[in-house]
């Protein structure tokens, strides 16, 4: 038996990356396919921005002080439908059993599942941005916003996709996910908020130092608290 | 259900007794302060509420770690009767750190850090009740549970750490300076009211989760039975 | 300051709520033990009963 097991876990982590991109590429295939997750979002965004448009008066002064916030609130908000929908597609088509009954680690359907995740909200966020851009004559383009904005969604989508795959399992599911996600990810939301406020208004780099430590710290913890926890979720 | 242990009854009585004690020491016992007046008395209670809430949330993200490793469901029952009871004594914190505002800051609410941390706290214990709500199975609302208030631990010191960092940049009402001032210029009368009040609703605290530890025993007990009859 | 503002009231609602607060958790930690005490009893009665009108 012993002798019998041991090449198994020994070929566990090479297989790790292979299985976690096996479930993305399965991801974006089924996405692909349908573009229902990533049209979903992206209305919704919209939306949401043209609603703040109306609800705030974003004319230029007001447009300065509020475009960070309202683009968060925008990818938060937009967020939780992504990760809600990609999990309970898992659950309710029964992929989720399937894939549990896999040979493969429990920890690559986290990663797979997070960075597919990851990369409907990149995938939305890359059309919003050059939208707002447009709508609002700012440039939104820029290397060192891109980089915060990519840092802010890690964290974002790694508490997630922990917290949707428990929230799916509920009686409540769609409707937990943001009451369970928003007080948790407060942090990273905070810090994303203040980094890119502060690049769009011009700051020195050092004055960005403090939330950018805040989310790498946020992103590293999170990360490896989620990846660990998986498994008390998935557990059946 | 056991019937009540003597060790229990003796401490219904003891925490009755300190709450007491510690009611009469903040109200009669201390000084008046002299820049706030009379409503500096609830600032033991505020201080005393506070700390056990902190205790109970600290001991609920504990004993969800020990949950997941041992899986023994004892835990479990302290994790909720841990989160319920510093739901109930937070919601007090920040009740009696509002009507303290009122009249020392001339506001209800502040944006300060540890207002803020506070009420954030109590939205993560109850999206935790909202969570075990919507979950049958008790292993599995056990599981989330302890998962959930594991999450909410490590973030809560975060949100806290976040504020205070950016407070600086976001400035916000006298907050810290007066608290600080409040804490030095504390008489020797002060200080017995003030270890007293933290000691005292220590005594409650551990009361308090002790019978909900119970009500949890007798729940088990009920949904087994309800198993055992409709089988 | 030469005056100590008078706040009694503030004070007098703070030991209130704390009080009213307490007393309502303690009563619903009342509550709830006698309602599953009562499930309990029922469900116990229910079980006692059962095998004999199997028989």
């Amino acid at each position: 038996m012993v002798t019998n097991k041991q090449p198994v876990t020994r070929n566990a982590s090479p297989s790790l990356l292979k299985a976690t991109f096996a479930i993305v590429r399965k991801d974006l295939a089924a996405e692909l396919r349908s573009f229902e997750l990533i049209s979903a979002m992206l209305v919704f965004s919209l939306l949401v921005i043209i609603i703040f448009n109306f609800a705030l008066e974003l004319d230029v002064k007001v447009r300065q002080s509020v475009t960070a916030g309202v683009l968060w609130t925008t990818f938060a908000f937009a967020g939780t439908l992504g990760l809600n929908r990609s999990m309970s597609t898992e659950k309710d088509r029964g992929c989720m059993d399937g894939l549990l009954l896999a040979p493969v680690d429990r920890s690559a359907i986290y990663f797979g599942k997070a960075i597919s995740n990851l990369a409907f909200m990149l995938i939305v966020e890359a059309i919003v941005l050059p939208v707002y851009s447009i709508l609002y004559n700012v440039n939104l383009f820029r290397l060192d916003l891109i980089g915060v904005i990519l840092l802010g969604s890690i964290g974002y989508t790694a508490v997630g996709t922990l917290l949707s795959a428990m929230s799916v399992q509920t009686r409540t599911r769609e409707v937990l996910l943001p009451i369970l996600l928003f007080p948790v990810a407060i942090p990273v939301l905070l810090a994303s908020v203040k980094a890119s406020g502060s690049l769009l208004a011009g700051a020195e780099f050092s004055e960005i130092l403090t939330p950018l430590n805040i989310l790498i710290v946020y992103d590293i913890v999170f990360i490896s608290v989620a990846f660990m926890l998986f498994d008390h979720v998935v557990e059946e | 259900m056991q019937p009540k242990p003597t060790a229990l009854k003796i401490l219904d009585v003891v925490s009755i007794i300190v709450l007491a004690i510690s009611t009469y020491l903040a109200l009669f016992f201390a000084p008046t302060e002299l820049v706030m007046g009379q409503v500096q008395r609830v600032f033991y209670f505020h201080i005393g509420t506070a700390w056990v809430g902190l205790l109970g949330f600290v001991l609920a993200a504990v004993s969800g770690v020990i949950y997941l490793v041992t899986k023994d469901m004892k835990w479990d029952r302290f994790e909720v009767a841990a989160v319920e009871v510093s739901t109930m004594f937070f919601f007090l914190t920040i009740v009696l750190g509002s009507i303290w505002a009122r009249p020392a800051w001339n506001t209800w609410w502040t944006w300060d850090p540890r207002l803020t941390t506070a009420a954030v706290t109590e939205l993560i214990y109850i999206a935790y009740f909202m969570l075990r709500q919507g979950i049958d199975d008790p292993e599995k609302r056990a599981r989330f549970g302890a998962v959930y208030t594991l999450l909410g631990g490590i973030s809560a010191p975060i949100t806290f750490m976040v504020i205070r960092l950016f407070r600086s940049i976001h400035p916000v009402v006298v907050g810290a300076a007066n608290a600080n001032q409040d804490k030095l210029s504390m008489t020797g009368d002060m200080k017995i009211a003030f270890f007293f009040a933290l000691f005292a609703f220590t005594i409650i605290f551990i009361d308090l989760i002790w019978h909900r530890v119970r009500l949890s025993g007798l729940e088990e007990k009920v949904e087994q039975l309800k198993l055992k009859v409709s089988m | 300051m030469d005056t100590i503002p008078d706040t009694s009231s503030y004070m007098t609602a703070g030991f209130i709520v704390t009080f009213v607060t307490m007393g309502i958790y303690v009563l619903s930690l009342y509550i709830r033990n006698q309602n599953l005490k009562r499930d309990v009893d029922t469900l116990e009665s229910l079980q006692a009963e059962k095998p004999k009108s199997k028989k």
